[in-house]
Order: structure tokens, then sequence, then C-alpha cells
């Protein structure tokens, strides 16, 4: 019981570790390209770059970028509702 | 040449995806129930086919105890299933109550065949006799109807949240390529070009024995009408 969940626990942890680094990256670039091309069509005054790390730095903070956390805890209320159906219903 | 290896190698990667999906996505069966029974089973060459030893128990032995469910289906034919927790191993149904599982099926087993009690049986995995495997039963309820239509929603949930992974795998890729990999191979891409075109040369040279054989088909076309 102790040493399946156990090894349960680390596999998912590095295979969650991979995904959120990827998305995270993933995630800073998309957003990065997209302040760019705003700059480009919209504001065109003042620094592009100052502007897209700005911009970037909001987006560090925002709820967006918190979401991203949810690769840790959705994978497991998905293993206890599994249980759960599986086992006790 | 290239190409026929391309076919090849999509075929077989397509062949095992879906083999890999049609054994661990549950398939439910409605059957009745005929016999409960536990036997000892020395596992072999078809170890992968089964799951574990219950959950907290010693899981090193070569042999072992395993629930098995007989029953019949509404056409006749025969369904033996295996009863065993996956725990928290593959695949992931985290099946702890194979116990519970065996006394509901046994408190479901029909009396005769004139008066059945169907049931509707879920279950994950093939059975096959040249290996002795046997799908395993995740799930066990009464029903009424033999002939009632199932539809999988589970395994429609399961297969559209895998494409999205899939196409956000995809394109993320194609990200990684466009940011990571392009700004690389243009710096390189003169060398490279320089290299293409060598190649190139050389293939024109020496067009090998299946470029031979292929030339050597095409006498055999008809000749197209202008």
């Amino acid at each position: 019981m102790i040493l399946g969940l156990i090894r349960l626990n680390i596999a998912a942890l590095a295979l969650m570790l991979i995904v959120y680094f990827v998305l995270s990256i993933w995630s800073r670039s998309v957003r990065r390209k997209k302040l760019g091309e705003e700059w480009d069509e919209e504001v065109q005054t003042g620094d592009r770059a100052a502007y897209v790390e700005e911009g970037l730095e909001d987006y560090d903070q925002s709820l967006r970028r918190k979401l991203i956390l949810g690769v840790f805890v959705v994978p497991y209320l998905v293993i206890g509702l599994l249980v759960y159906v599986m086992n006790f219903q | 040449m290239l190409r026929y290896l391309k076919y090849t190698f999509w075929t077989v990667f397509w062949v095992l995806v879906l083999s890999f999906l049609h054994y661990t996505l549950p398939q439910r069966d409605i059957v009745r129930i005929v016999d409960t029974e536990v036997r000892r089973v020395d596992f072999g060459e078809n170890s992968i086919f089964w799951a574990q030893a219950d959950t907290g128990q010693d899981n090193e032995g070569v042999n072992r105890d395993v629930r098995f469910i007989n029953a019949v289906k509404e056409n006749g034919r025969i369904r033996v299933y295996r009863n065993e927790d996956t725990g928290w191993g593959w695949p992931p149904y985290f099946k702890l109550d194979s116990s519970n599982l065996q006394t509901e099926a046994a408190d479901l087993v029909s009396e005769s065949r004139a008066n059945p009690q169907w049931v509707i049986l879920t279950h994950y995995g093939w059975r096959n006799e040249f290996l002795s495997i046997f799908p395993n039963a995740v799930g066990v309820r009464a029903t009424d109807d033999p002939n009632q239509r199932l539809i999988p929603w589970f395994n429609i949930l399961v297969l559209t949240i895998l494409a999205g992974l899939a196409l956000g795998f995809f394109r993320m890729t194609q990200w990684f390529r466009r940011e990571k990999i392009d700004p690389i191979l243009e710096d390189v891409g003169e060398t490279w070009d320089a290299v293409d075109a060598r190649a190139d040369d050389a293939r024109d040279n020496a067009r090998g024995v299946w470029g031979r054989f292929k030339a050597w088909l095409a006498t055999w076309r008809g000749k197209p009408r202008v």
C-alpha cells in the first residue's frame, strides 16, 4: 500500500514537474509574442522592449499564470474522485 | 523508399496506440453471472497481462490466488473475467475493492438459465486463449434489459481529453521548432544549403537499386495520352 503509493507519487510528481515547466515557458513565450504584436499594432509609442517587459511583469502576477499550478492539483483531484467512484460507490 | 518507411512507422504507431487504448479503456458487457471462483495462477510469459496482489499484500511471489467471474452473454457466448486489484499501479483504475466486487458478483449469480439475472459488467483488458489472459472486471450492477444500448460516455470524455492533449502537445512542438530550433537553423542555413546541394548531386549520380527498380516498373505503365 505505502510502497505503491510512494511509487505513484514519485512518477506523478516527475511528470507534473515536466509539464509545469514546459507549460510555464510556453505560456510566457506566447504572452511575450502577443505583447510585441500589441505594441506593433496599437501602441506604437515609447520603447517596445520596455512595454513587453512591463506586460510580462503584469503577467507574472496574474491569475492566468497561477492557473498553471493546477497541473499539480487536478491530477490528485481526479485520483481522489476515481478512488471514491471505483471503490466506495 | 523513405516514404514506405514512413507509412510503416505510422501504421505501427497507430496500431500500438489504438490497441493500447482498446486494452486500457473500460468496456461494458451485459451478461448473466454463472459462477465466481478463486484459483491459483502461475504467471509466466503472460505476466504483464496480470495486475497485482491485493493492495497492501506481498507482491513478490511467482504465483497467487486470483478471483474469477464466469459469465454468459445473452447470445450464449461465454465471458471469463479475472478480478484483481489494480491498486496504485497501471492501468489507473485505482481498484482496491476486488473482494467487495467478488461478493457483489456472487450475490448476482443467476439461479438458472430460465430465470437470468442480467448485469452490466464493466471491465478492461482482453481475453486471449493463446496467452491465457482475461479481462479484469472493475464494476458490476444489475439490470433488467439485456438488449439496452450502452453509450460509453466515459470513453468519449477520455478520448476527447486525450485528443485535446495531443493537439496541445503538437502545437507546443510547433512552437518549440519555430522559436528555438529555427533561429539556430537559420544560422547554419547556408552551410546546410551547401550540404543539401551536394546530397542532391550525389542522389542524381546514384539512383540506387530501388530507383532503378521503380524506373523499370514505370516502363510497364501506359504512356500518357496527349
